[in-house]
């Protein structure tokens, strides 16, 4: 390590110099996850038959809560990383706000895409479907779509630049970062933090991601506007996939700071960077990475080999998760007498979510069991635990933190802890019936579903407007948390 | 079988809830490092050797058959919002080779059974044609659905085929 990097210290909101344009951020993702989760109401009960939804309103609504939801996490996982690792090194806020004007322009032509140009290609763009849309929507629509991608991609590799020059700087070159030398040179005693070991990590990945991204973008772009220009659709659905994959587990990999760096402060005991933490992390920059082969169980024309480096890696990955990740956060709040206030509830809550969603997720990618579960709603049942329950509620923790701070109260109030159980109760019955749906073989993405699938529809849209009301509360809390602080 | 995959998923998750929920809220703690090293240690092994175990046993005999010298052939091309199969009629206890294509976007072929259960899938992909091999037990009649999103009536997008006594 060259130069001593400054150590934690700021616990409360306050004291971080990013701490206004974050709230700003926590603001706009927050408002966005309800929109997006109202949106996923309206699907599910149109899917229950509880009232009839014009199939291209659908699955506009299905485009802008896929595109919207990982909009949202990427935004609040974002703003978490960058407000944490703020707290170890100087960023420049500038670059702060020119990501966010780039991701909110990227908002706004997606948006338009969407509600103005009806395109309604689902988040994943599948190659060549932006071009060929049955006379739905106009090329100029699908076009914006993607340009839309390309400001928000284009934002992050500003992020990711930035954090990593500076992490270069004071920890001794990407290597420092990523805690390499500390794993590998025992007379090295000073490990990066948490914080800095996973921020290393995400920009990694996560700038490799987005680079494949842009490259599949481009082509679409170039197909739509030159139709005779196309690309092979399988080396295109693998470049897409690994994108999508790496980015949305980005998100969650970025919002996990938050546990790094708040639970401490209920525990008062500090997360800790051990060797074992850094070889998962080191892990974590490689699975994520190679499991996207997971996407592509039933392209049989994919080699073998790619399946069942799909299916080992995709159990590879719940390893570091549930064996590092879940087990420390049961140490360190085992027996520390912790007061549980509604912040470090949703904190905590995000990380046991994201190891349970890994279960029905590593099941999914077996090549035996993805033969019957895959694009079942088994899928959205996975991927919705560890969001909702996973990298939305850890969104929520922190930005409950960000205007609240640590409570002083010695039992938590009778309301939140009403949100809380509302949340966990109607996310748990909302994404365990998407399960059950996927093992009654009801595909997803249907504008209209068969009679005799509606009952779990309508079930799960019970469930869903529990979820929908916990959050309308926590974000008005986050208003008015907001409110009194200025 | 989904069934099977279904109880297996959530006994997985509701033992791992108990057991997160009870060391979280145990007040037995702080647990020394030198257990928790040590419990660390076993938890992790104790994953990897569970992953080597489960992998071996579900890929040492792929999970996508292969198809025998026997086998039928039935083509099946699509496109929004289509299927075409040269065959309508298969006969019980014979073994398929489904090879399917599509004409335009991705389309993803599912098979489902009298009793609307996912029986068999493959991926449709226009420049491609991908097999998927199956033997049919019952007969009765059969649906194609469309399992991969490919546009406004990707939900319409349905086809039968009737499967036939066995040959006597």
């Amino acid at each position: 390590m060259t130069s001593a990097a400054p150590t934690a210290t700021a616990s409360a909101p306050g004291d971080n110099p990013h701490a206004g344009i974050i709230k700003f951020t926590m603001l706009l993702g927050g408002v966005v996850f309800l929109l997006m989760m109202i949106f996923g109401l309206i699907m599910r009960v149109a899917q229950g038959g509880i009232f009839e939804l014009d199939p291209e309103i659908f699955y506009l609504l299905l485009t802008a809560h896929g595109a919207g939801m990982v909009g949202s996490a990427a935004l609040s996982g974002a703003a978490i990383m960058w407000y944490f690792v703020a707290r170890h090194i100087e960023l420049r806020q500038s670059i702060y706000v020119a990501f966010l004007g780039l991701f909110l322009v990227g908002v706004v032509l997606i948006l338009a895409s969407i509600f103005i140009g009806s395109y309604g290609g689902a988040w994943t763009f599948l190659f060549p479907l932006p071009a060929l849309s049955g006379g739905v929507w106009e090329v100029w629509a699908a076009v914006m779509f993607c340009f839309g991608y390309v400001f928000i991609g284009v934002g992050f590799l500003l992020y990711y630049l930035e954090m990593g020059l500076k992490i270069r700087q004071h920890f001794g070159g990407l290597l420092g970062g990523l805690g390499w030398r500390y794993l590998f040179n025992t007379a090295d005693d000073t490990p990066p933090p948490p914080t800095i070991v996973a921020a290393s990590s995400v920009l990694i990945f996560n700038t490799i991601g987005i680079v494949f991204g842009a490259a599949v973008l481009a082509a679409s772009i170039l197909n739509l506007l030159v139709s005779s220009f196309a690309v092979d659709p399988l080396v295109a659905k693998n470049a897409i996939y690994f994108f999508g994959h790496v980015f949305i587990n980005a998100t969650i990999y970025m919002a996990v700071t938050a546990v790094y760096e708040l639970i401490p402060d209920y525990t008062g005991r500090p997360w800790k960077t051990t060797r074992v933490f850094i070889a998962g992390w080191a892990a974590v920059v490689v699975f994520v990475q190679a499991v996207y082969f997971h996407h592509l169980l039933q392209d049989v024309a994919m080699p073998a080999w790619t399946m069942a480096v799909g299916q080992i890696i995709s159990y590879g990955s719940g390893v570091p998760l549930i064996g590092i990740t879940v087990f420390s956060l049961c140490v360190y709040l085992r027996g520390a007498n912790v007061k549980w206030d509604l912040a470090s509830s949703l904190l905590a809550l995000g990380v046991v979510g994201w190891g349970l969603g890994s279960i029905p997720a590593v099941i999914d990618g077996m090549v035996s069991v993805n033969k019957l579960m895959h694009n079942t709603q088994w899928v959205p049942g996975h991927f919705h635990t560890y969001l909702l329950l996973g990298e939305v509620a850890m969104a929520f923790g922190f930005a409950t933190w960000l205007v609240g701070g640590k409570s002083e109260q010695t039992e938590m109030p009778s309301l939140d802890k009403l949100v809380f159980r509302a949340y966990v109760l109607g996310g748990a019955g909302f994404v365990l019936i998407f399960l059950w749906s996927g093992a009654s073989s009801i595909p997803r993405r249907w504008a209209i579903h068969y009679a005799e699938w509606q009952f779990q529809s309508q079930l799960a849209s019970a469930f869903a407007l529990i979820v929908v009301g916990a959050t309308l509360a926590l974000v008005v809390k986050y208003g008015a948390g907001l409110f009194r602080k200025s | 079988m989904q069934t099977t995959i279904l109880l297996v998923t959530l006994v997985l998750m509701a033992i791992t809830a108990a057991v997160i929920y009870r060391t979280i809220f145990s007040t037995n703690g702080p647990v020394e490092v030198e257990v928790v090293n040590k419990t660390r240690t076993r938890l992790l092994t104790g994953l990897i050797v569970v992953g080597v175990l489960v992998s071996v046993a579900s890929l040492r005999e792929w999970p996508h058959a292969s198809a025998g010298a026997d086998t039928m052939v039935v083509n099946i091309s699509s496109g929004q919002w289509w299927w075409e199969t040269d065959t309508t009629e298969i006969p019980a206890g014979q073994q398929v080779e489904f090879r399917v294509t599509s004409e335009d976007v991705n389309h993803g072929l599912g098979i489902y059974d009298t009793e609307m259960r996912l029986v068999a899938q493959v991926q449709a992909m226009p420049n491609y044609t991908n097999k998927v091999v199956h033997t049919f037990e019952t007969p009765g009649t059969y649906q194609i659905l469309c399992m991969e999103f490919c546009g406004i009536a990707h939900h319409d997008m349905i086809t039968e085929f009737e499967v036939l006594g066995e040959r006597s």
